[in-house]
């Protein structure tokens, strides 16, 4: 599937300075997203995938290299609000209800129809009827949901997400997994996700980008054949366990298994 | 029996104790006075007891002494005699609630300031320290003399003392408060390309407020002490402080001490409001129960 190219990247670097000298987080990284895409990035702590999803997001500036985001600068979309961003945790208020966190971007943007919006967004994450409650009332895997809710409650085209089921046990995390994939059906956004789960990247994406670190690149950008509408049964069969072996593959070529 | 709002037995048996304690100590602090006329009286236990606990002005008043003055100048007295301890404890209570209230609202908008501006935090920080390191024995009789001059004499200068000393808590406190939202919650309101003031107000000010009611119970406290202090140099004819001086000109230990518990009880009363305002703030904004 061709579509637009919403993220382009060419030569992408970014250097930290620390105090034992400078850490090379990406170097010299060249990507392409196309509308409608489901892109993982894969690889070991330090390999600078969430690094890279936060340029993307223009929470990190380059060091050198260009970056475009729906053909602007990265800074230029999140001035646009190109992007809807779920991190690793779920970064609700405590104060506010279910409903009032999938509003806070309507209400920072001054948007419209704002009860429309949020039962729409609940539906989606499927918490209809969870409205009134408050955080601390609801598990890790619905609140992780309330979050993904606040990210698409401004309808971005644009899904970016740091290894957002991270701290779920694995049983959640398979729901969950399935859930994501009908709603980005559902809804045709373009997806970005970071994860360090072979299987998730694998289950998920139509296309995985397997990262290495010291310094932060691209090993390996692979293409996954499995139709849009996937089950957790696909995990069973050869050309996913092809898929994985390949994964594992690049990241043993980028020297990710070692010390 | 054990109830959720703490054990009522300890609490009166530890009061119980105190009281005795103090019984007992009256006895030798009071000797100076009360040797002499225990010995004319021809000694004995049961003069001991009359003299040490009852004498007109004692080193240190016992207990019922303390009681039967806060009786007669709470209950047995129209609130607005000057004779009345409702009277001056309101005086106080009123220089104590305008200080108080300009006093937070000083802390928090300094506060304010000075998360939002590195030159502000690296410019006021150290005043704000350096005023706290003032005696405020020493500066209190300026303040009321400087305002007296430019004509504002009563409540006003009280009042600013109260708030000289209460904002330094609310301040602190607020800096901390404003300052705790997580790094995630601070990129997500980025990526909504959110303004400066809708972070403030729609993040930094509400994860602020539990901080915000811990330094507002500090600085309540400290207004009132604030107000008392703020009595005593200028020769005031109302208030507590002016109850303690002019207890303290006649030896009137008795009534000092009055004065004091009265002091207590209105410093009681409004840590305790500002913990039911947190109770109720909590409630409103989800705190778990």
């Amino acid at each position: 599937m061709a579509g637009r190219p919403v993220i382009e990247a060419r030569e992408l670097s970014l250097t930290f300075a620390t105090g034992d000298g400078p850490v090379y987080a990406l170097s010299k990284v060249d990507l392409a997203v196309e509308e409608g895409e489901f892109v993982s990035f894969i690889g070991p702590s330090g390999c600078g995938k969430t690094t890279l999803l936060r340029v993307i997001a223009d929470l990190e500036q380059a060091s050198s290299g260009r970056i475009t985001v729906n053909g602007m600068s990265a800074a230029a979309a999140r001035l646009a609000r190109a992007y809807g961003y779920v991190f690793q945790a779920p970064a609700l208020f405590p104060w506010r209800t279910v409903e009032r966190n999938v509003g806070l971007p309507l209400e920072v943007m001054g948007l419209d129809d704002a009860t429309g919006r949020i039962r729409h967004n609940l539906e989606l994450v499927n918490l209809s009827g969870f409205e009134k409650k408050f955080p601390w009332q609801l598990s890790g895997g619905m609140q992780q949901r309330v979050s993904i809710a606040r990210a698409l409650a401004f309808d971005p085209k644009l899904l970016l997400m740091d290894e957002p089921f991270g701290a779920l046990d694995e049983i959640v995390r398979d729901k969950l997994n399935q859930q994501l994939l009908e709603l980005w059906d559902r809804t045709g956004k373009t997806v970005v996700f970071v994860t360090h789960s072979i299987p998730e990247a694998v289950f998920l994406s139509t296309k995985i980008v397997v990262m290495s670190p010291r310094p932060g690149r691209i090993v390996d950008v692979i293409e996954s054949k499995f139709p849009r509408k996937r089950t957790l049964d696909i995990r069973e069969t050869p050309e996913f366990l092809k898929l994985a072996h390949r994964v594992r593959e690049g990241l043993k070529a980028g020297h990710s298994y070692e010390d | 029996m054990r109830t959720e709002k703490g054990p009522p037995i300890p609490v009166a048996s530890l009061c119980l104790l105190i009281a005795v304690a103090w019984y007992l100590a009256a006895i030798p602090m009071n000797w100076v006075i009360t040797g002499p006329k225990i010995e004319a009286a021809g000694g004995g236990l049961s003069n001991v007891l009359a003299f040490s606990w009852n004498e007109q002005r004692p080193v240190i008043p016992a207990p019922h002494q303390i009681i039967i003055e806060l009786w007669n100048t709470v209950f047995a007295v129209a609130p607005w005699k000057i004779k009345s301890l409702v009277y001056h404890s309101w005086v106080t209570l009123s220089s104590t609630l305008l200080g108080f209230f300009l006093g937070a609202l000083l802390g928090i908008v300094l506060a304010i300031l000075i998360v939002h501006s590195r030159f502000l935090s690296k410019s006021l920080m150290p005043w704000i320290i350096a005023s706290q390191t003032i005696p405020i024995l020493a500066i209190a009789p300026m303040i009321i003399v400087v305002l007296g001059s430019v004509g504002f004499t009563g409540l006003v200068p009280k009042s600013l003392i109260s708030m000289y000393l209460c904002f330094f808590p609310v301040t602190i406190g607020m800096v901390k408060g404003l300052t705790s939202p997580d790094p995630m919650q601070l990129d997500l309101m980025q990526t909504y390309n959110a303004s400066g003031s809708q972070i403030l107000w729609k993040l930094r000010f509400p994860a602020s407020v539990p901080f915000l009611f811990a330094s507002l119970k500090v600085a309540v406290a400290i207004a009132l002490t604030g107000a008392i202090v703020g009595e005593l140099p200028t020769g005031a004819m109302a208030g507590i402080g002016a109850r303690l001086l002019n207890g303290s000109y006649y030896g009137q230990t008795v009534q000092i001490w009055a004065a004091l518990f009265a002091a207590s009880f209105v410093a009681a009363a409004l840590v305790w409001l500002v913990g039911f305002a947190e109770r109720n703030t909590g409630r409103l904004m989800g705190a778990r129960p």
